[in-house]
């Protein structure tokens, strides 16, 4: 039996190497055939007819399957340290299971702990506003207990896997690409602390396959498939992170949108989501509360008097430069750059960089290029 | 017959005496030149010939051999034109039997026009300095006539062969060479400090760079005023003393660049173009002479779109970044040219130059902001001190800007501190930029909340080990110019804001 179940992952594991755009057919031919094993004997014509595929693509699925070399890719994985998971497996993920295509292969780096997880996804042009409402989610969701998962992209992705990592939580990144060519590349150090930090990087392609831009919109439905929840912090109607709410829903899981300024591009896909229902997500009270009652258990809510609002906490204690400083950043919707707070507050140099300073320090704000936007 | 007279050939930025024989032997009419010449002083048998014929002079039908001793040193440039024609008509007898008197210690420079007249010369300086304090005289070109009174040595000028020959024989005098009145140029070349509006973080880093020889980069957008303030970078700087005058125009008239023949009494500003090569940035070609960074000796280097440079011409910064000179080496010689020069680089804070500009989408993948700054390497922003953000300054706030100091204003600071400096490093041309090891530790002291500061900025916006140093010097010169004995937990936060490379590579990195 052992042998069989080994035979069989391993057929699975050279099956995935055919790439497609989508996988239902597959796993219906699965289903018929009682596994790859078998389905692989099959000739061309007879997967085709059953499939309802051109001939040609079981064609390519075969010439795919056969050129792959299974027992070197589960070398490679763990050469990587990654576990290979299908759903023959008693440790692939109960909630991923339940999806209507579930990855045929997982490959996992680090460990899915059995936490109820949130999904924040959200534009890779991310608005300061954007930026430092994914991290205080994540940051709060981490304090409650909940996993964070992502998508390990730039911007709200990489704001939110930072802030659950700087919180000391759980954070998960599914990826469109192996997780041997973690993507993209400036994000190898914080793919590496997740790990570190009892985190989570999952992907379905195997381990040398690069970030092909088709690859994206399909991870998309693993990051909603690992979470009760997803919530759209901010994107626009073309964005990935609105693909991933769809994917959701498809999952009857339940998604939320945080509210963005009614003429901000960034926030159109939120906001629609908004008026069509959604729930409105202000913090991870919001998100928690959307979760089916029998993975509350054990999860810490805040109460409504900590999340009113969350800068003032931060703010006591401040130099009053410090504080009058912060006060004139904030103000302004994009920031300001060292110059113009100097400007502004008609000081010295010197008095502005020593308030700068110890905002900075105090994790307050936020520089990009030189110009400094609240962090909280 | 034969005859000898004394010139001079330059060896780097250092003149070389040499002696110029030349021997007219019966046999078929032949031209020879021996003793390592370029091709520009072999071509000198044409001009010889005209010039000699056209001065009404014979030129000898006969083998003649010209040889310049000593033999091992290479002879490049135009200048023994005059020395040759002199040798020519003195072996053929023009000028008596016996070699004229004023032969023996007479040294001649010049080159020759057709028609006899004198042209001017490169490198006329540096050649006479190496007969300074000789009871010597030294005849040049009209044209060479104020660059050589500079030299202190006694000089006369003349404006054709015919002069020079009818003063060897006595029948004439040659005109001394006179300086002309010092006209001092401002410094800054007439702009000022409060001429830029805004950029006060940008303006002070100028102020620090200037007051404690730190070399600094300035990052900003498209249109921010980068080369405004670099241009108006050298009128911070102290005025220059008689001997870095004198050194800097030495390199200026090798590469005949000395205007008018006066000293170059103000510092230099070179801002060559980001396409340049290696060669020509830190000097080179087939007989070397001196580059950019050379020209700059005393003065101010402005590499603008500093990454654009080639990769070899950046790394060629590294040896005259260090240790003040070139050194060229090919394969006939080997020179060293000194470049104390205070490097002024601007760079654009991504590829499309609109990183965090206040109404401008920036179009640049981290990723490619990342390598765009890796193209100035670890090595190379390590000698860099300053590194100073600008901002894009939008049009309804810069009406209402504020110009700040002018540049007299800051200039007296920065001299202050220099002064203190001096006191410091007990004279030498060290200044807090070149502090190490032992110097840091003992002038860097630092007070016991200012090494909290210091900590808190490692820990939480990433600085290396390496970046503290630079904060210590740069802190170092902020408190000379408060005057401060020590340094104050102020000084430190300010050094802080001025190593922004390294925190937003901090930032990139995400922790």
């Amino acid at each position: 039996m052992g042998v069989k179940i080994e035979t069989e992952k391993l057929a699975r594991v050279r099956l995935n190497f055919f790439s497609c755009h989508r996988s239902d057919w597959l796993l219906r031919l699965l289903d018929l055939y009682g596994g790859a094993a078998e389905l692989l004997k099959r000739p061309a014509a007879e997967l085709a007819a059953e499939g309802g595929v051109l001939p040609e693509t079981a064609r390519t699925l075969l010439a795919q399957s056969r050129a792959a070399d299974p027992e070197k890719e589960l070398l490679a994985a763990e050469k990587a340290g990654a576990g290979v998971l299908t759903v023959l497996d008693e440790a692939y993920p109960e909630l991923l299971r339940k999806i209507y295509d579930p990855p045929l292969v997982l490959y996992v780096l680090g460990e899915l702990k059995p936490l109820p997880a949130a999904a924040i996804v959200g534009t890779r042009k991310a608005t300061p506003y954007g930026l430092r409402t994914a991290a205080r989610l994540a940051r709060e969701l981490s304090a409650s207990g909940v996993a964070v998962a992502s998508g390990l992209a730039r911007g709200i992705d990489t704001a939110a896997h930072q802030a659950a990592v700087g919180a000391g939580g759980v954070t998960w990144a599914a990826l469109g690409a192996g997780l041997g060519c973690i993507y993209p590349e400036e994000n190898k150090k914080l793919a590496a602390k997740i790990v570190e930090t009892g985190g989570a990087l999952v992907s379905e392609f195997p381990m040398n396959k690069g970030p092909l831009p088709a690859n994206f919109p399909r991870r998309n439905r693993i990051i909603s498939g690992l979470s009760l929840a997803t919530v759209v912090v901010e994107g626009g109607f073309e964005s990935g992170a609105l693909i991933t709410a769809r994917f959701a829903l498809d999952q009857g899981r339940e998604v939320l949108a945080v509210p963005g300024p009614a003429d901000s591009p960034a926030s159109r896909g939120p906001n629609f989501y908004i008026k069509n229902g959604a729930c409105l997500a202000e913090n991870a009270d919001d998100i928690i509360a959307c979760f089916p009652p029998e993975s509350l258990f054990g999860l810490k809510l805040r109460g409504a008097e900590t999340v009113k609002s969350p800068a003032a906490a931060a703010l006591k204690g401040l130099s009053p430069d410090a504080l009058e400083a912060y006060r004139a950043i904030a103000a302004e919707e994009g920031g300001l750059n060292a110059d113009e707070l100097t400007a502004r507050l008609a000081w010295q140099v010197q008095r502005a960089a020593a308030a700068l300073f110890e905002l900075e320090i105090s994790s307050l704000l936020v520089s990009r290029g030189g110009r400094y936007c609240r962090a909280v | 017959m034969l005859s000898k007279l004394n010139t001079l050939c330059l060896k780097g930025i250092d003149g070389r005496e040499v002696l110029a024989e030349v021997y007219i032997a019966s046999g078929l009419p032949a031209y020879s030149v021996v003793g390592l010449p370029d091709a520009a002083v072999k071509e000198a048998k044409d001009r010889v010939v005209a010039a000699v014929r056209n001065s009404g002079f014979d030129f000898p039908s006969r083998r003649i051999t010209v040889n310049l001793a000593p033999a091992e040193i290479r002879k490049a440039g135009t200048h023994f034109d005059l020395p040759i024609a002199l040798g020519v008509i003195a072996a053929s007898g023009k000028l008596g039997k016996k070699p004229p008197a004023r032969f023996g210690h007479a040294y001649f420079i010049g080159e020759l026009a057709l028609d006899g007249a004198l042209r001017p010369v490169a490198g006329v300086l540096p050649m006479l300095l190496a007969l300074k304090g000789r009871d010597i005289i030294a005849v040049v070109p009209a044209g060479n006539s104020a660059e050589a009174a500079v030299s202190g040595v006694n000089c006369l000028s003349a404006s054709s062969l015919k002069e020079v020959v009818s003063w060897l024989a006595g029948q004439g005098e040659l005109a001394a060479c006179a300086a002309p009145a010092a006209t001092r140029v401002p410094a800054g070349g007439g702009n000022d400090l409060s001429e830029v509006k805004g950029q006060p973080f940008a303006k002070r880093a100028l102020e620090i760079a200037a007051a404690g020889f730190h070399n600094i980069i300035l990052v900003g957008p498209p249109g921010a005023g980068k080369s405004m303030l670099a241009r108006r970078f050298g009128a911070l700087l102290p005025p220059m003393t008689f001997d870095e005058s004198l050194e800097t125009t030495k390199l200026y008239s090798v590469n005949g660049l000395v205007a008018a023949g006066r000293l170059i009494g103000e510092r230099p500003f070179r801002e060559p173009h980001h396409t340049i090569s290696d060669a020509a940035l830190i000097g080179g070609g087939s007989s070397p002479r001196p580059g950019e960074v050379s020209l700059a000796h005393n003065g101010v280097l402005f590499l603008d779109e500093f990454p654009e440079f080639s990769r070899p011409a950046i790394e060629a910064l590294r040896e005259p970044l260090e240790a003040w000179k070139v050194t060229v080496s090919r394969v006939k010689e080997s020179v060293a040219y000194p470049a104390r020069f205070l490097l002024v680089a601007a760079m654009n804070p991504c590829p499309c130059g609109y990183l965090g500009h206040p109404t401008r989408e920036c179009a640049c993948s981290p990723l490619q902001v990342h390598k765009y700054r890796a193209r100035i390497s670890g090595p190379i922003l390590d000698r860099i001190d300053l590194q100073v953000q600008l901002s894009a300054v939008k049009y309804a706030d810069w009406e209402a800007l504020p110009g700040g100091e002018a540049s007299a204003a800051v200039a007296g600071r920065v001299l202050k501190a220099i002064e203190i400096q001096r006191k410091r490093f007990r004279g030498g041309a060290k200044a807090n930029a070149f502090m190490a090891g032992a110097d840091l530790r003992r002038h860097c002291a630092l007070p016991e909340g200012a090494s909290a500061v210091l900590e808190t900025a490692m820990n939480k916006l990433g600085f290396s080990a390496r970046s503290l140093d630079k904060i210590l010097k740069i802190s170092r010169t902020i408190a000379d110019l408060e005057g401060a004995a020590g340094i104050g937990r102020e000084h430190v936060i300010e050094a802080v804001q001025y190593r922004m490379l390294d925190k937003s590579a901090a930032a990139a990195a995400g922790f």
